[in-house]
């Protein structure tokens, strides 16, 4: 095999056997890598019966094809499984030099299943996977916990770990890298925590990959690194970060306010953007291993009441989640929330979406203060909710610690109030884009996505900006943000490619500059994959049906692919002013595409044949339409 | 080119503009916030032309030709698609993109006066009106 290593090893925590694995070569022509081969994996291998937190459960850790090889974005990894928040597939992508190292070591990925009977690390070095106990790591949060495993295992080794988030099993709970990187979505810190695993550690001894056309690659290399780097999209995330364009987000109506009860606060433009981070807080830029474009930011606030010292900066996502969804225009308070929240493991915007629920539910009186335990929760009161409110929900603490920490639609389910104000589809919180002012197509992609609301489950919200085109494929729609036209075909093309993206674990900001006929070389000198264009989307469109298959077999059916009624609200404010997108419509018009039965959401017989998806369509003959 | 007889004209409607954008009160403060010399290379097909707008260390100064100093930002694009894109009728994304418009040097300037097309579309109109070139105007 070229490209990947064909090699995965099977941990179980429970009986302490490990086991390397080599994987059948189609499975990787089929579902490309990370969270596609990963689904396939646990489609295959799943018990759709088991509670999320079971020990039998499996915690999945896969690379895509590219890690490792200077590639400007192209080596994240992800993880995946069944989500602890939502109760059905999920996977996360994360950032940083774990994926690259963990090829190095000759391994594409791990599967994670059993539960130790003691706090616990896996340690890869090379080729060697022991488990060894981690009793000094745990309670600590991952800033500690990342400086002492360094000290323990070389300042060069590499490190997936929970924070206490994790270890309490709240359930938004993610897996930070390098202090600063996150698998974010879907709570899969809360299943690491249940399996006692405080961290994955990797070092590798030397750097070999085999390539199918190495000379081959190495001129696209040089060439996509240089379009890449140059592009003005990736100057402008060097130069002021994700926050870059929260200005054009705030005019557009792309930014919510207030736990989306309005799409405009025209101050945000100036205090919350990333020119002003760069004036106000910016010590160093960094980045992914090997990516030019280096959008990550390092902070220091000297002032008090949200000092914090220098360290990892917020995102745009930790921004808005942390400011005017709360209510808030502070930029230092939202410097102070991403670091106290990646120390702790907790997903800045699932914890955000839920506190910006709670604040709404307090003010309507849905919340007491017999259910906050006297604390009075009011917008923009940041001190309340970083030292008080976010303590309370990463130690599970009281009841209103303990309701929070199960995310935003199961507090409301709890409380049997609120749901309709939550903004999350299938579970998960909906990132910081509101469809409303951003693109209608973006809330149809919001519903279709497989582990619910994502925004980079597919490039939907850069297509509807204007920023994707590809002709080489007659994809040249010039599509009004704020109309269904158009918006269905455009979807199916994003959902393909976006399946692509996270199974290539390949970043979107740095996938922009990639065209099909790039894509094309990059599988053909990598793993020697003769692709057409055709082929290459078909790859995209097979994943996008796996996933949804898996949620099959979980009960979710077309009903769920749905926004909530906070979210399918008319817009309030600015341009997004009575918004409203008809996302019957363009569901309608997107299953008819896909070859989607509407009633079950599952793909037509049809559909996977068409996909090649033979061994799948023999399995699941009895379930599909 | 489409909209203009020649370059001059392009020149008096578009250095119009910046004269209009100077007197009103909320754009000309946004367009000093900028705080850049920036040069428009209307040359990227037909007969060229450049305007450049510095609006460095507090100024608001503009005009045709060669930039008096060494541009902090340079966009290319005909003189056409400037005409469209002040009209508030070419999406400087998608335009960007497909690589209508080349931009070189820092763009975080630019970012901050993309939320204000709207208005610069409304006094391009008007000066449009102004000059005698209502007909130039594309609804
Ligand atoms: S653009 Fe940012 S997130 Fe994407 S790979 Fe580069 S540094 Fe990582």
């Amino acid at each position: 095999m070229k490209g990947n290593t064909g090699k995965i090893i099977n941990i179980n925590l429970s009986t302490r056997s490990i086991a390397i694995e080599t994987l059948p070569e189609e499975w990787y022509r089929l579902y490309i890598g990370g969270s596609g081969l990963a689904a396939k994996i646990f489609q295959e291998r799943g018990d759709f019966s088991l509670d999320p937190l079971a020990p039998e459960a499996m915690l999945i850790f896969m690379n895509g094809p590219f890690a490792g090889l200077k590639l400007s974005g192209a080596s994240r990894g992800s993880v995946a499984g069944c989500s602890p928040l939502t109760g059905h597939w999920g996977d996360s992508s994360c950032g940083g030099y774990f994926a690259p190292e963990l090829r190095y070591c000759g391994f594409d990925g791990l599967v994670v299943t059993g539960r130790a009977a003691e706090p616990s690390l896996i340690s890869i070095e090379g080729e060697q996977v022991t488990l060894l106990p981690a009793a000094q790591y745990w309670g600590r949060g991952t800033e500690e916990a990342t400086r002492l495993l360094k000290e323990g295992f070389g300042k060069d080794s590499r490190s997936m770990m929970i924070g206490p988030a994790g270890e309490n099993g709240v359930k938004f709970a993610n897996i930070i890298h390098e202090g600063q990187n996150a698998a974010g979505r879907a709570g899969f810190g809360a299943l690491m925590g249940a399996k006692n695993l405080k961290a994955v550690v990797v070092k590798a001894r030397k750097k070999e990959m085999a390539l199918a056309d190495a000379e081959g690659y190495e001129i696209l290399r040089g060439d996509l690194n240089g379009r890449i780097n140059d592009a003005l999209a990736s100057s402008v995330l060097r130069e002021n970060g994700t926050a870059a364009n929260l200005i054009g987000g705030v005019y557009s109506g792309d930014v919510p306010v207030k736990n989306w009860t309005s799409n405009f606060w025209e101050e945000a433009a100036e205090a919350l953007n990333g020119t002003t981070l760069t004036e106000k807080y910016l010590t160093r830029r960094t980045g992914c291993l090997y990516c030019g474009i280096a959008c990550k930011r390092i902070v220091e606030v000297k002032e008090e009441p949200f000092a914090v010292p220098e360290g990892g900066g917020p995102e745009y996502e930790t921004i808005v989640a942390f400011g005017t969804l709360l209510g808030s225009l502070d930029l230092a308070a939202t410097c102070k929330a991403s670091r106290l929240c990646n120390d702790s493991g907790v997903d800045t915007i699932s914890c955000g979406a839920t506190i910006a629920w709670a604040m709404e539910a307090f003010e309507k009186g849905d919340l007491t203060r017999e259910d906050t335990g006297g604390l009075a929760l009011h917008w923009g009161d940041m001190t309340a909710v970083l030292d008080i409110l976010l303590p309370a929900i990463v130690k599970k603490e009281g009841k209103l610690g303990a309701l929070l920490a199960e995310g935003s639609r199961e507090a409301a389910r709890r409380l049997g109030k609120g749901l309709d104000y939550t903004a999350q589809s299938k579970g998960l919180e909906a990132p910081m884009h509101d469809p409303r002012g951003g693109g209608y197509g973006l809330a149809l992609t919001y519903a279709m996505s497989a582990r619910g609301t994502c925004h980079v489950a597919d490039p939907m919200l850069f297509i509807e900006m204007g920023a994707r085109y590809y002709p080489e494929i007659g994809f040249e729609y010039i599509l009004e943000p704020q109309s269904e036209k158009d918006k269905a075909a455009a979807a199916a093309v994003s959902v393909a490619l976006g399946a692509i993206e996270n199974s290539a674990c390949f970043c979107q900001f740095a996938d922009a500059e990639v065209t099909i006929p790039d894509w094309l070389a990059l599988f053909k000198t990598v793993a020697g994959y003769e692709w057409d264009a055709e082929e290459f989307l078909r790859a995209g469109r097979r994943i996008f049906y796996l996933k949804r298959l898996i949620n099959g077999r979980y009960g979710l059916s077309g009903k769920d692919d749905d926004l909530t009624p906070r979210m399918r609200a008319p817009g309030s404010g600015g341009e997004a002013d009575g918004a409203r997108f008809d996302l019957e419509k363009m569901k309608a018009r997107f299953y008819e595409i896909m070859k989607i039965d509407p009633e079950s959401g599952l793909p037509t017989k049809a559909a996977l044949a068409d996909c090649g998806m033979a061994d799948e369509l023999d399995k699941l003959t009895a379930e599909c339409p | 080119m489409l909209y203009w007889k020649d370059s001059q004209e392009a020149v008096t409607a578009i250095t119009g503009l910046f004269a209009g954008v100077a007197n009103d009160p909320e754009l000309g403060e946004s367009m000093k916030k900028v705080n850049q010399l920036i040069l428009f290379d209307y040359s990227e097909s037909g007969p060229g032309c450049a305007i450049w707008v510095d609006t460095r260390n507090g100024k608001y100064e503009f005009g045709a030709g060669d930039p008096p100093g060494a541009p902090d930002l340079i966009m290319s694009l005909s003189a056409d698609d400037a005409h469209l894109s002040w009209l508030n009728k070419l999406n400087p994304v998608m335009a960007i993109t497909r690589k209508k418009i080349r931009v070189k040097g820092s763009a975080t300037g630019l970012l901050k006066l993309a939320p204000k097309l709207k208005k610069v579309a409304v006094i391009y109109e008007q000066v449009l009106k102004e000059l005698g070139m209502e007909d130039k105007i594309v609804k």
